[in-house]
C-alpha cells in the first residue's frame, strides 16, 4: 500500500511539474499577444531558453540555497548539483520533489522578465536570468517554504503568491524603473498611450493555459494525493480565477464605459495569482470574495503604475504584484481553524491580527528583498554592461530582428522592406 | 542674402486668412461666414489659374461644400469635405473639372484647410461628376443600401452649394426623398447607420474620458457631443423635406411642427455645444484639439452641463429611433 502511494504522489507531482512548465506557454502566448509584432518571436523565443537557464542554476545552485541543510539566515548549502538521489522516508519521489519546484523558480523568473518587454537587451535576460535564478528567488523560498525564519513564524503562502508571484513582480518593477519607459509611451503632456499588443486571441489563449497550468501549481502543491484534498485546492482555484475575470470586467465597464479585453483577462490571473497563497486555507465563498477583490484590485492598480509612469507592458506588476500582495494578506483575513495547517486563523474566523501581522511582515519583507537586491544587481548590470536597454533604432526596428536577426512574422515585415529598397 | 521665395497664388489669401480668423471668434454664425468668404475666394483663385491653363468653363456647374461646412458649422480649423457638379456630360468638361478639382483641394489644403481622410473633396472622381452621372451614382448608392453607400449619402445631404449654380443639387437631393416616399423603410436604413454612439457618461453618471493618448482625461466632443445631435437632427430633416443643411435651421424648422415641440430643448443643448467648442479655440489651434474638452477644467456647472448635454444626446437618438419606428407602424 505504501508502494502505490509513494507512486501515485510522484506521478501527481510530476504532473503538477508539467501543468506548471506548460504555463510557461502561457506566458509566451500572454506576452507576444500583449506585445507589437516586431518582438513576437524575440519574447517568444527567450522565455524558453531563460527556462533552460533557469533549469540549470536551480540544480546547481537554487535548490540547495532553498532546501539545503546547515543554512545561514538567507539559504540552505548543502545538496547543490542534486543527483538525483531519493531521500529516505519520504512519500514521493525526490526527483519528482526536485522537478515540481524547478519549475516553479523558472516561472518566477519568466514573470520578473515581464517587466524587461520590448526594450531590454538579449545580454541583460541572460545575465540576470543566472542572478535571479541564484540570488533573488531561493532567498524567498527558503524564507518561506524551506525552513527559514519565515515558515517559522507560521508564514501561509500555500503556493506561492509571495514566493513566485511577488517575487518576480519585484524584480519586474526595478527593471521597468531601470530601463524607463518604451518610446512613445508616454506623451511630453504627461498623458500615457496605449501600446496595443498585437494579438488578442493570443493573450486570451495564453491566460487559459496559465489557468489550466495553475490546478499544477496550485493543486500539486499538496505533493500527496492521500485524502483526495488536492480537488478542493483545485476547486478555490477555479472559483477565484472565474470571479476575478468577472469583477475585473465589470469594473472596466463601469469605469470606462466599455468592458475592457485585456483588464478582464487580467482580473481572471489576479485571481488566480492571489488564491495562490490561500487556495488550501480559505472556504469557497472565501475564494470568491478573494477572487473578486483581485479583480478590481488589479483594474485600478493598472490606472495606477500608468499614472506614476512606469511602463508594464505585460501587467506584470498589477496581476502579480498588487494581486500577489492582496493573496497572501487575504488568507490572514480568511484562513479557517479546520485548514489552517500552517499558522493562525485569520481575522474573520476568531484569529485576531496575529496571522494577518505574520502576513503583512511576510509580504512586506519578501518584497523588499526582491526589489532591493534586483534593483542592485540590475543597476551593476547597468553599469558593467553599457545599458540594460538596446538602442533607439534597435527599438524601432524590433527586438525579432536586432537581438535575432530573423522576424516572428517575417511576411509581415520583410515585404515592406523589399517595397522601400525597390 | 536668401532670394524672397516666389508668391504662389493662395499666399494672399492665406496671410489675410491668418490675420483676420482671430477676428470672427465671437459666434459660430460669424467664423462660419467668414470660412465661407475665404473659401469662395479661394474658389474664385482656383478657377482663374485652371482658366489660365485650360480657358473658361465649358459648362454650367455648382462647387458645393458637406461635412461641418455644408452645416455651417465648421471650427476654427476644419478639414475638407466638398464636390463638383457639371451640367454637360463630356470628356471636355470631365477633364476641366477634374483639373478644377485638383486645383480647389490643393488650395484648400495651402490656406488652411487640411486634406479629408476619408476623400470627401472635388479632386476624388467620387465627388466630381457630371449631372447625369451623380443622378446614375445617387440611385446605385440607394439601391446599395451598403454601409458604406449610406453614409455617402448622409454626407452629400449636408452639401451646400457655394459657387456656381445654386440649385445644382437640389434636385440630386430630392432623388433620396422619392427613394423614401417609396420606400419608407429606408429611413430606418439610415438611421441604423449613425445609430452608434461613443458612450460619454458612465453608470455613476460620471464624464467618461478618453483614458489614453494625447487627449486622457479628455472627452472626445466631436463623437460623443456633437455627433448624436448632427445625425438625428439631419434624420428628421430628411423626413420632413427640410432643406437647410445647417444643424440650427434644421432644429428651427422642425420646432415649427407641433409634434416636435420637444426639440427646443435641443436647440439650446447644440448651441451650447457649439460655444463650448468656440472657447476651446482659445486653448489650442490645432486641427484635433477643438474636438476634444478638457473637463478638469470646467467648474462645476459647466460639468454638469456639458454631462446633462452629453445625455440628452443619447436620448435624442433615442427619440429619433421611436418617431421613425412609429412612422413605419403607422405606415403599414
Amino acid at each position: 500500500m505504501e508502494d502505490i502511494m509513494f507512486s501515485l504522489n510522484s506521478v501527481w507531482l510530476i504532473l503538477g511539474a508539467i501543468l506548471v512548465i506548460f504555463m510557461q506557454g502561457g506566458f509566451i502566448l500572454l506576452e507576444a499577444g500583449s506585445t507589437r509584432m516586431k518582438n513576437a518571436g524575440h519574447i517568444a523565443g527567450k522565455t524558453i531558453f531563460t527556462f533552460g537557464i533557469s533549469s540549470i542554476v536551480f540544480w546547481a545552485l537554487g535548490y540547495g540555497f532553498i532546501f539545503g541543510e546547515n543554512g545561514n539566515f538567507l539559504v540552505g548549502l548543502s545538496d547543490f548539483f542534486y543527483s538525483g538521489y531519493e531521500i529516505e522516508g519520504m512519500d514521493y519521489s525526490t526527483a519528482a520533489y526536485f522537478m515540481f519546484q524547478l519549475a516553479f523558480a523558472g516561472i518566477s523568473l519568466t514573470i520578473a522578465f515581464g517587466g524587461f518587454a520590448e526594450r531590454a537587451k538579449l545580454s541583460v535576460y541572460v545575465v540576470f536570468a543566472i542572478l535571479f535564478s541564484a540570488l533573488v528567488y531561493p532567498v524567498v523560498a527558503h524564507w518561506i517554504w524551506g525552513g527559514g525564519w519565515l515558515g517559522e513564524h507560521g508564514k501561509q503562502d500555500f503556493a506561492g503568491s509571495t514566493v513566485v508571484h511577488l517575487t518576480g513582480a519585484m524584480a519586474a518593477f526595478a527593471a521597468t524603473i531601470l530601463l524607463k519607459p518604451r518610446m512613445g509611451k508616454f506623451n511630453k503632456n504627461g498623458t500615457a498611450n496605449n501600446l496595443y499588443g498585437h494579438n488578442q486571441v493570443f493573450t486570451a489563449l495564453g491566460v487559459l493555459v496559465l489557468w489550466i497550468g495553475w490546478f499544477g501549481f496550485n493543486a500539486g502543491s499538496t505533493f500527496v494525493v492521500d485524502d483526495g484534498f488536492f480537488g478542493f485546492v483545485a476547486l478555490n482555484t477555479n472559483l477565484a480565477a472565474g470571479a476575478g475575470a468577472i469583477s475585473a470586467l465589470i469594473i472596466s465597464w463601469m469605469v470606462l464605459g466599455k468592458s475592457d479585453i485585456p483588464t478582464m483577462l487580467n482580473g481572471g490571473l489576479a485571481g488566480l495569482v492571489a488564491i495562490t497563497a490561500s487556495c488550501a486555507f480559505v472556504e469557497t465563498w472565501a475564494a470568491v470574495v478573494i477572487g473578486i477583490v483581485a479583480g478590481v484590485l488589479v483594474f485600478y492598480s493598472m490606472k495606477l503604475f500608468e499614472r506614476l509612469k512606469v511602463d508594464d507592458p505585460i501587467f506584470a506588476l498589477s496581476v502579480h504584484g498588487a494581486a500577489g500582495v492582496w493573496g497572501t494578506l487575504s488568507t490572514g483575513l480568511f484562513a479557517t481553524p479546520e485548514l489552517a495547517t500552517v499558522g493562525q486563523p485569520g481575522l474573520f474566523y476568531g484569529g485576531g491580527f496575529t496571522q494577518l501581522g505574520v502576513q503583512a511582515m511576510g509580504v512586506g519583507v519578501s518584497g523588499a528583498y526582491a526589489f532591493v537586491i534586483s534593483f542592485v544587481l540590475l543597476y551593476i548590470m547597468k553599469k558593467t554592461m553599457n545599458g540594460l536597454r538596446v538602442t533607439e533604432e534597435e527599438e524601432i526596428m524590433g527586438l525579432d530582428i536586432s537581438e535575432h536577426g530573423s522576424y516572428g512574422y517575417p511576411e509581415a515585415f520583410l515585404t515592406k522592406e523589399k517595397k522601400i529598397s525597390s | 542674402m536668401n532670394e524672397p521665395e516666389p508668391m504662389g497664388p493662395y499666399d494672399t489669401l492665406k496671410s489675410w486668412r491668418e490675420s483676420h480668423i482671430g477676428n470672427h471668434q465671437t459666434s459660430i454664425s460669424e467664423l462660419n461666414h467668414f470660412h465661407d468668404t475665404v473659401m469662395q475666394n479661394l474658389f474664385d483663385i482656383s478657377l482663374s489659374e485652371v482658366k489660365e491653363k485650360l480657358g473658361p468653363p465649358p459648362c454650367r456647374f455648382s462647387w458645393f461644400v458637406m461635412g461641418s461646412a455644408g452645416r455651417f458649422e465648421q471650427a476654427i480649423i476644419s478639414d475638407q469635405d466638398h464636390g463638383l457638379v457639371y451640367h454637360v456630360s463630356n470628356e471636355k468638361s470631365r477633364e476641366y473639372f477634374r483639373e478644377l478639382g485638383k486645383e480647389i483641394s490643393f488650395g484648400l489644403y495651402e490656406i488652411g484647410y487640411p486634406y479629408c481622410d476619408g476623400g470627401v473633396m472635388s479632386s476624388n472622381p467620387l465627388w466630381c461628376k457630371s449631372n447625369e452621372e451623380w443622378e446614375m451614382q445617387i440611385d446605385k448608392w440607394l439601391e446599395e443600401e451598403s454601409f458604406e453607400s449610406i453614409r455617402f449619402l448622409l454626407i452629400f445631404y449636408d452639401a451646400r452649394v457655394l459657387a456656381g449654380e445654386e440649385h445644382g443639387i437640389t434636385r440630386l437631393k430630392q432623388q433620396l426623398h422619392h427613394h423614401i416616399e417609396k420606400r419608407p423603410y429606408f429611413l430606418y436604413r439610415l438611421f441604423e447607420n449613425t445609430r452608434h454612439v461613443k458612450k460619454a457618461v458612465g453608470v455613476f453618471r460620471q464624464i467618461l474620458t478618453e483614458s489614453h493618448g494625447s487627449h486622457a482625461g479628455y472627452v472626445d466632443l466631436k463623437h460623443s457631443g456633437f455627433f448624436p445631435y448632427i445625425n438625428a437632427i439631419r434624420l428628421l430633416a430628411i423626413k420632413e423635406n427640410i432643406s437647410d443643411t445647417s444643424t440650427l435651421s434644421r432644429l428651427e424648422k422642425l420646432c415649427g411642427f407641433p409634434e416636435y415641440k420637444e426639440l427646443e430643448g435641443c436647440k439650446v443643448d447644440f448651441e451650447k455645444l457649439l460655444n463650448f467648442r468656440l472657447q476651446q479655440h482659445q486653448v489650442s489651434e490645432l486641427y484635433d484639439d477643438v474636438h476634444y474638452l478638457d473637463v478638469k477644467k470646467l467648474d462645476k456647472k459647466d460639468r454638469n452641463e456639458i454631462k446633462q448635454i452629453l445625455l440628452n444626446g443619447k436620448k435624442l437618438q433615442d427619440y429619433t429611433g421611436t418617431v421613425i419606428k412609429r412612422m413605419l407602424e403607422n405606415e403599414n
